[in-house]
């Protein structure tokens, strides 16, 4: 008689039938008559309604010529019956710096928020339109491509829209017998489509040398006279996204200083002066060390010694 | 089987022929509902109308309403109609708050303002109009032949 529960935000589910049936009692000749009304049925119709929201935090950081850059959108269906939903991609928009390329949209198929490659499905419009009870949500992925050109700072808009199959339109608009469970389908103040957008922003790897000294001169104090000894400490840090390869350190020797003798370190650990397995060599003008590739957000901490003459 | 048997079964085959022609209710009893909508006037203001529920969506007013007839020449004595409230309705109140309402399914009964629901902790609180689950309107009078009426209460959909 009654249908099923109303737990839902969306309200309660379309296509539940809605029966009343009055009971009245009444005596008559000494004996009691029970009586019911007619049982009068209505349904329950299907409210169209979705919302997108983007799931970055902020600008999803990126870099030159990066490969399926993942942008990431939540659906939710806020409407009163499971519906399917249309989902369009959009990285040409307007206003901003540069248009990446799509690559495709990708469904988190597993649920976990994140891109798993060759895991979650990949989605094709009209053959796996994702059907969504009432408020219910999935996490959808954008992947684009950066142009190998774009400048530092640079950044793109990359949206979705999604609409509910049934039918969008104008809030209110109503598609006769389309809703689930034989009830219309009708528009709500959503316009049973949405649409979201975050940002790409182009901030390539970098790094930021800085060069710092501390002096003991022969006295133990911290003059700079002959015979003091200045510790020379070189930091790099990189910054920005992704990762710089083959990053070197040369630093001349100034004319007036005299170089100590094995005195490089890297990162803490003694290197030799000469070209051998170590990362650092001098060669009699230069320190030179090698830091290999250095990933954005790492740094790499060099010193070495000097004599004033 | 002897004559006087004969009589018995006869009688008993009388009578329970003449149950369905009591039940055949003297008094009718009909339901109706429909949907307070809200229409624009020419001026741009709204007025409420009641409509057909040919569209029902979450949130919408619904308005019930029984009718009662004694269609019989006896009068109906002790006449009283109840009616649930359908599961995918939260009750907004009757037209003539003569009412006395259920919040446990039928069980017992009250005014509104008289009952208290238990809280899980051991606490209570003053029914409302969300606890309702029942309705019943208990006619002091009895219904004599020809007496009509309606009783009119409202319902939102969950």
């Amino acid at each position: 008689m009654f249908g099923a529960g109303a737990a839902h935000a969306a309200g309660t589910l379309a296509g539940t039938d809605i029966t009343n049936i009055a009971t009245a009692s009444y005596e008559t000749g000494g004996t009691t008559v029970d009586i019911d009304s007619n049982p009068v049925v209505i349904k329950v119709d299907e409210l169209l309604d979705v919302t997108a929201v983007s799931s970055d935090p902020g600008d999803v950081i990126t870099s030159n010529g990066a490969q399926n850059v993942v942008s990431t959108f939540r659906i939710t269906n806020t409407g009163n019956g499971p519906e399917s939903f249309r989902i369009t991609p959009n990285v040409t928009n307007g206003g901003d710096d540069f248009n990446p390329a799509l690559v495709s949209v990708v469904i988190d198929t597993n649920g976990n928020g994140v891109y798993d490659p060759g895991v979650d499905t990949v989605y094709v419009a009209g053959t796996n339109d994702p059907n969504l009870t009432p408020d219910q949500s999935l996490t959808v992925f954008v992947l684009t491509n950066i142009p190998a050109t774009q400048s530092n700072g640079n950044r793109a808009q990359v949206s979705l829209t999604t609409a509910a199959t049934t039918g969008t339109g104008a809030p209110g608009t109503t598609f006769a017998s389309a809703g689930q469970g034989g009830g219309n389908a009708v528009v709500g103040t959503t316009g049973a489509d949405a649409d979201a957008s975050g940002f790409v922003l182009v901030n390539a790897a970098s790094v930021a040398l800085v060069k710092s000294a501390t002096v003991l001169d022969p006295f133990g104090g911290t003059t700079s006279v002959p015979g003091s000894i200045i510790t020379y400490t070189l930091v790099a840090t990189v910054s920005g996204n992704g990762t710089l390869n083959n990053l070197s350190i040369n630093d001349p020797i100034p004319a007036s200083a005299q170089y100590v003798a094995s005195s490089i370190t890297l990162a803490g650990a003694a290197q030799t002066d000469a070209v051998d397995a170590d990362q650092a060599n001098f060669n009699g003008t230069r320190v030179n060390v090698a830091l290999g590739n250095v990933a954005a957000g790492q740094s790499r901490t060099v010193t070495f010694k000097v004599r004033i003459q | 089987m002897n004559n006087f048997l004969k009589l018995c079964f006869s009688m008993i085959l009388l009578a329970a022929s003449s149950v369905p022609a009591m039940a055949a209710a003297p008094v009718e009893l009909s339901s109706d509902i429909f949907v307070e909508k809200q229409e624009k006037r020419p001026d741009g203001s709204f007025s409420t109308v009641l409509a057909k529920p040919n569209l029902i969506l979450p949130g919408d007013q619904l308005v019930f309403v029984v009718r009662y007839r004694n269609a019989s020449n006896k009068p109906a004595a002790n006449f009283s109609v109840t009616n649930p409230i359908p599961a995918a309705i939260t009750f907004s109140g009757t037209s003539d708050g003569a009412e006395i309402v259920s919040i446990d399914g039928g069980k017992s009964w009250g005014k509104l303002s008289q009952l208290r629901v238990n809280n899980a902790d051991g606490t209570s609180r003053n029914a409302l109009m969300t606890d309702v689950t029942h309705l019943k309107w208990q006619m002091k009078q009895t219904l004599a032949a020809g007496d009509a009426g309606k009783l009119i209460f409202r319902g939102v959909v969950k």
